[in-house]
């Protein structure tokens, strides 16, 4: 070993290296209130359709929550870092919003959203390849449920009468976006106190 | 007896080897985020990414984000075979005394 170098300060490189590799890898991101807010979304639609019968109701409502969530988004990122697991996790409600967006807006103006056990399944659907996806990479159990209810909701919703559908649709989202978006930013708080100061 | 490796004086300053540790494990990270992790002075933290910047081990991105101006950082894949030659050379060094 070098003379001027000794072996506490060689020890204490190397923890330096993998305290701040670990303070990096922490994800500082919340999203819990996404859910939320598009729970809210979705009822919103669903009220407003359900009201007139308006073909605008679900692509307007949509394209407005997409808007909402971008620019509360923007506000929220602050200074935190990016990271691959952020942007992979990004990418996926990324795709999800803009299918959305085009399907239900194609569909509503061309007056074929007419189908509601089809909506419902199709929308479903959606919403289960998006949770299991992102609950597959963050290896998140409670995201995995969701993403099953979404999948039964999308096969439950092909059988049975309009009012059953209905509240099947209704069902999973209180289930998937309202309780476990709360569930998600109590967790999210919770990781953040427990954290406490950082030392360098 | 074989030869002891050359610890990189540009990597082994405290909040150098911070820095690029931090920034190993982010794809790009902002001034205000990693003056955060390290709690070190505007000036000093500076200083040391200028450094780093003048090694070509991390990159630096100015642009304005809703008006506000931010400074990002990333690290370069030299900075990147840097740090791993350095974590290398520090094993070596230690042998058989890294996990007492």
């Amino acid at each position: 070993m070098p003379n001027h170098v000794t072996e506490h300060e060689l020890k204490d490189r190397l923890s330096l290296i993998e305290s701040m590799i670990a303070e990096g890898r922490r994800n500082t991101e919340s999203w819990g209130w996404t859910f939320v807010l598009w729970g809210v979304v979705y009822y919103l639609a669903i009220a407003w359709s359900a009201w007139n019968h308006s073909a605008w109701a679900w692509p307007v409502t949509i394209l407005i929550g997409v808007i909402v969530t971008i620019v509360v988004a923007s506000l929220k990122a602050g200074n935190h870092p990016r990271t691959t697991l952020g942007r992979a996790i990004g990418s996926i409600w990324i795709a999800l919003g803009i299918s959305m967006c085009l399907i239900f807006l194609a569909l509503g103006l061309s007056g074929r959203l007419t189908d509601q056990h089809l909506f419902v399944a199709v929308i479903s659907a959606i919403l289960g390849m998006a949770n299991g996806a992102s609950a597959l990479i963050l290896r998140w159990k409670v995201q995995f449920a969701c993403a099953v209810v979404w999948w039964v909701a999308a096969v439950a919703t092909c059988f049975g009468t309009d009012e059953h559908s209905m509240i099947v649709f209704l069902v999973a989202i209180f289930l998937c976006q309202i309780v476990f978006g709360i569930y998600g930013a109590i967790a999210e708080a919770r990781e953040r106190k427990q954290r406490g100061p950082i030392h360098a | 007896m074989p030869d002891l490796p050359e610890l990189n004086p540009v990597v082994h300053g405290r909040l150098r080897l911070a820095l690029l540790s931090l920034l190993t494990s982010v794809e790009e990270a902002e001034f205000t985020w990693l003056r955060a992790k390290t709690e070190a002075t505007d000036g000093n933290l500076g200083a040391q990414l200028f450094k780093l910047e003048e090694a070509r081990y991390v990159v630096v991105k100015k642009k304005f984000v809703l008006r506000k101006p931010q400074t990002r950082y990333r690290i370069t894949e030299t900075g990147r075979r840097a740090l791993t030659e350095y974590v290398q050379a520090l094993k070596q060094l230690l042998g058989p005394a890294i996990d007492g």
